[in-house]
């Protein structure tokens, strides 16, 4: 096994992309399928992650919508957004933005949890309302597929080395 | 940056921290009640020293110890709907996650909302209580490292939010009151966030930094 950083650097880089392609795979099922069936006396309704948001706003739920919007949503496109970010600008070696580019990855660990909010929502909610014919809530496949996104790019974060951003501003600070 | 007016707490010979984002190598100096270290050359946090007093991680670890117990075991909320009621607990969305066949994520959001948050108290309290006891043992870095990797999955502060937020999804469908378990849980959530933050950057012992174990 060869244990030069360069080298260990580019096996990290290696399983991060690897990592968050998969994240970015799993994505995709889980917005497309259903994460929660709800049963109200009869009336059943299927709602995937965005029309169970919709379907908040609807209610006049607007700021707990947005929550939802920006925790299912906004935070793993911008976590795979930034991860992309990452992985390309240290394709060849450190980048000349490490500063911003290591506040990215400090933002990108520390958002990365809240996207279990609708992991913990649906079986919460599937938990407590279970009232037979009347008022039943079961979880669908999309939530495991989107738990299984969470879980790869939390993985794919904490795999990225951020040190790989800044050989080349030590060797200007150096100089 | 780091402030240069302190002295150097740990003299006898040439200790370094390295931060964890850029890998920058700093010496050790002593830091004053509320001051902050950061690294000279990307700006993280390197330590800090807490405005609180030395024992208040420890206190706030067993007050989260002893809240998990009425957590864990005290309804968060009551549903009711045609005179029909029912409780919902912390492990009330794991069984049903079990009993729908999704059984690896219900064991995932036990491990996230429960087993995690539980450990990483016992876990602090491990580490915090010897040397405030004077007990016989000492832990260290390897206790250090399983409470930075159980933060990163300890999430109770995400499930009090989804708790909420299911309060308001429920509304339209079913009568939904808080109850007891939720202030004990969300209470525990905050003792986790503190305990954790007054001593994740909290100076290290002097002789665990000169090992070279803590970086």
């Amino acid at each position: 096994m060869n244990f030069f950083p360069s080298n260990l650097q580019r096996r990290r880089r290696a399983q991060c992309a690897a990592l968050a392609c998969a994240a970015a795979i799993m994505l995709v099922p889980a917005n497309l399928l259903p994460v929660l069936r709800t049963n109200l006396s009869g009336r059943v309704r299927t709602d995937t992650i965005f029309s169970g948001i919709v379907g908040l706003c609807e209610d006049g739920n607007w700021a707990i919508g947005a929550i939802v919007f920006v925790a299912s949503i906004l935070i793993p496109a911008l976590k795979l957004v930034g991860l992309a970010t990452l992985l390309f600008a240290t394709r060849r070696g450190a980048p000349a933005h490490a500063h911003g580019l290591t506040r990215l990855f400090a933002l990108l660990d520390f958002i990365g949890r809240w996207s279990m909010l609708d992991v913990f929502l649906a079986g919460f909610l599937a938990g407590v309302v279970r009232f037979g014919a009347l008022a039943n809530i079961e979880p669908r496949s999309g939530i495991a597929a989107f738990a299984a996104a969470v879980v790869l790019t939390v993985l794919a974060t904490a795999t990225f080395d951020p040190r790989s951003l800044w050989p080349a501003a030590a060797e200007r600070l150096a100089a | 940056m780091l402030p240069s007016q302190t002295p150097l707490s740990f003299p006898a010979a040439p200790v370094r921290l390295t931060c964890r984002l850029c890998g920058c190598g700093h010496d050790t100096i002593a830091l004053a009640r509320g001051e902050r270290a950061s690294c000279a050359r990307c700006g993280a946090l390197l330590a800090a020293r807490s405005r609180f007093d030395t024992d208040a991680p420890l206190a706030f670890a067993l007050t989260g110890l002893l809240l998990a117990y009425p957590a864990f075991t005290l309804p968060l909320v009551k549903v009711a709907k045609f005179g029909s009621a029912r409780d919902g607990l912390v492990l009330t969305g794991v069984a049903a996650l079990w009993r729908h066949d999704m059984r690896l994520l219900a064991v995932w959001v036990l491990f996230c909302g429960a087993l995690a948050p539980l450990a990483l108290l016992v876990v602090l309290g491990g580490l915090l209580a010897p040397s405030r006891f004077a007990l016989p043992w000492r832990t260290g870095a390897s206790w250090w490292r399983a409470a930075r990797a159980l933060d990163h999955w300890a999430m109770p502060e995400v499930q009090v939010l989804a708790v909420l937020v299911a309060l308001f999804k429920l509304g339209r469908l079913v009568n939904v009151s808080l109850q007891t378990g939720f202030w004990c849980y969300a209470a525990m959530a905050a003792m986790i966030l503190l305990a954790w933050r007054t001593c994740e950057f909290a100076p290290r012992p002097a002789a665990d930094v000169r090992a070279g174990k803590l970086t």
